[in-house]
């Protein structure tokens, strides 16, 4: 049984790096513009779908399809933005709304492409590695590390250079940003496209480990906003490990309680690590 | 004969007020009420593609006679989306504003067993033909004349479960089965009905329910390694199935299914990786459309219509309430000689054997009786059709 615990540990660990992603561009978003979008679990689909239709109808190899993918739900990040958010910057219930809508208008629109029917791509690696009882597919340990890849590049971007220590100012103080030369217009653009290239990217490699429905985005930003605030909403690294924790709890708590309620267990955790840090585990807790 | 002119200008000019006053009484109407979009749209998806086929052709033909007038139909689908509140709301519609006599749907047990306190109300009145399981609770009961169930039942001697576990003791005669089902009442049934089964056989079982959604099976696949069981019977749609058995191939839980709900494309998927895949399947359209005419004008007009490629996965599904069952409810009006009496039409319905794609006719219950396919996939993708009627 221990080492059924332990590869569960790890099958959460890589699991909730997807979760990581999407809060990332949950907390990044937020953290920009003062909304938070909802509609980028349907960019993540956006990113599944043209992964799927570019390895397996294009027959391209797998990572130009991920990079075309990401590019494609960055475009419509861009278009979402320019059409929409902009209009709704700073407001964050004009915010909500326009993203629930998004979120009907972009399901919709995979329903009439891909119908119900769900795709399953072709396997990109196939087999696993097994030490004892445990036993890991390797596409999903390759998964993880090109997560955690892009989710430290994200950091590293942000802390280092120019533009990322610019996007820390105007999250911090707009006013004095702006007054400093940053461009923010382009900046609040800059991060949407991006948190939207991370959801496309989220749901490349998600493309590569499940089946596709045009539902899929709904459960992620779920556990994406779930993995943020259990982080502390602005926290980089602390979106990977929101998600970790997340996914290692759903994973560990299946299979000692009913496989049933897992979505429940999480949540369960992410209520009482609330009660104590209101702010999330790594936000600060002024 | 100057009255007789007045009299057909005054017609003339009333049918011309009137929109559709002409055509009011050559209009039967058909709703739907079937999941068409939403994470379980896989059970209603077929069906609602169906019935636009069957509705179409009838009407280009130039409709279908019932004693002296001809009729056509008028559909009016609408998506349930799986939940059972906007299935409500959808029926009231259907029932009390567009007056529609005839409803196909639901093919989801939760949809059904929350509609079904309001459609009984209108027992007498109007004919509800559904797939769901849970149907089978309700089907053949006093006050319940109202609806037809449209799917084998999977338990009893005509049961399609009851043969398919025969068929698999036969052909690789397990000792332990673990049952790995969507946590819903239409799992919960699967539950219930194949327990009793498996245990009557001596064969011993684990079950285990996940929550609906769930991409990621690693944990309870964990859980179900530690049973060691011959075969994993999970269930129970495609959304869910594809992901179940790839994952259970990868991670080494178990290469060895039984299904009685779902496709053979998760097993064709992940050929390479399992032992043995044995699954219920009502029709195996690949090989039906080369040897049955029926199939294969259903297919080219599928393909015509919709101008898409066909869903072989998908279209076993259309076994219940979907094209053949509107060729079916004309051929009940016809014999009934009415289009509005429904205890007549339903008499006549329950009382037929219809040849379409499949052999179809309904037992004491009201519960639809019709033959299926055993599909076994082995290693590789070989596969064997074992065509069963029960």
């Amino acid at each position: 049984m221990t080492q059924v615990v332990v590869g569960q540990i790890l099958n959460g660990i890589i699991l909730g790096s997807l979760y990581g992603i999407i809060a990332l561009g949950v907390t990044m978003t937020f953290g920009i513009t003062g909304i938070v979008n909802f509609a980028l679990g349907q960019f993540m689909m956006i990113g599944a779908y043209a992964t799927w239709y570019f390895t397996d109808l294009a027959m391209l190899p797998f990572p130009v399809a991920v990079v075309l993918a990401v590019v494609l739900a960055a475009v419509a990040g861009l278009i979402a933005d320019q059409a929409l958010f902009r209009f709704t910057r700073n407001n964050l219930v004009n915010g909500l709304l326009v993203s629930i809508g998004l979120i009907s208008v972009m399901e919709s629109g995979a329903l009439l492409l891909f119908t119900t029917t769900p795709k399953n791509m072709d396997i990109v690696i196939a087999g696993s590695w097994s030490l004892g009882a445990i036993t890991l597919p390797r596409m999903k340990v390759v998964a993880f590390l090109l997560l955690v890849a892009v989710i430290g590049l994200t950091w590293l971007g942000l802390s280092r250079a120019w533009l990322g220590r610019a996007t820390r100012a105007y999250a911090q103080n707009p006013e004095a940003a702006m007054l400093m030369g940053v461009p923010t217009k382009l900046l609040q653009t800059g991060v949407v496209v991006y948190s939207c290239a991370l959801a496309g990217f989220g749901g490349a490699l998600y493309a590569s480990l499940f089946s596709l429905e045009p539902s899929l985005g709904g459960l992620f930003i779920l556990k994406g906003v779930e993995a943020a605030i259990l982080a502390g909403v602005g926290n980089l690294l602390g979106a990977l490990a929101g998600g970790v924790i997340l996914g290692v709890t759903e994973s560990v708590g299946s299979l000692y309680l009913p496989s049933a309620f897992r979505d429940a267990y999480g949540l369960v955790f992410l209520v009482a690590i609330l009660l104590f840090r209101p702010a999330g585990l790594f936000g600060s807790q002024k | 004969m100057k009255s007789f002119f007045k009299g057909c200008v005054a017609g003339g000019l009333m049918a011309a007020a009137i929109p559709g006053f002409a055509f009011a009484q050559a209009t039967v109407k058909l709703g739907q009420i079937e999941a068409q979009t939403g994470p379980n749209a896989i059970y209603g998806y077929m069906s609602s593609q169906g019935v636009p086929i069957a509705v179409d052709e009838i009407n280009k033909s130039g409709g279908f006679k019932v004693g002296d007038t001809t009729y056509k139909f008028e559909l009016i689908a609408l998506d349930t989306r799986g939940d059972p509140k906007e299935a409500t709301i959808q029926l009231k519609k259907l029932l009390e504003q567009d007056k529609a006599r005839f409803v196909f749907g639901p093919f989801l047990s939760n949809v059904f067993v929350t509609i079904f306190p309001y459609a009984q109300q209108f027992n007498g009145k109007f004919l509800m033909m559904g797939g769901g399981t849970r149907i089978h609770d309700f089907v053949g009961k006093p006050g319940n004349d109202f609806v037809i169930r449209t799917w084998n039942w999977d338990a009893g001697p005509k049961g399609f479960g009851e043969k398919m576990v025969d068929y698999l003791i036969k052909t690789a005669h397990p000792k332990k089965v673990a049952m790995l089902f969507q946590n819903d009442s239409g799992g919960k049934v699967l539950g219930d009905i194949y327990e009793p089964i498996f245990k009557a056989r001596g064969i011993e079982t684990m079950t285990e329910y996940f929550e609906p959604g769930t991409k990621d099976f690693s944990p309870v696949l964990a859980k179900i390694g530690e049973f060691h069981p011959d075969y994993l019977f999970p269930g129970y749609s495609d959304a869910a199935l594809y992901d179940i058995v790839r994952q259970s191939v990868e991670g080494n839980y178990s290469k060895k299914f039984f299904l009685v709900r779902g496709s053979t494309g998760p097993g064709l998927k992940n050929k390479d990786g399992l032992e043995d895949y044995i699954v219920y399947v009502p029709k195996d359209f690949e090989e039906a459309e080369k040897k049955e005419p029926k199939v294969k004008h259903f297919i080219d007009a599928y393909k015509a219509f919709y101008k898409r490629d066909f869903p072989y996965d998908q279209a076993p599904l259309c076994s219940s309430s979907c094209y053949d069952h509107v060729y079916m409810l004309v051929a009940a009006m016809q014999k009934a000689g009415t289009v509005e009496d429904v205890g007549k039409i339903r008499a006549a319905l329950l009382s037929m054997t219809y040849q379409g794609m499949w052999k179809i006719s309904f037992d004491d219950h009201a519960e639809q009786v019709f033959d299926f396919d055993i599909v076994h996939l082995k290693k590789g993708g070989a596969k064997e059709v074992v065509h069963v009627e029960p």
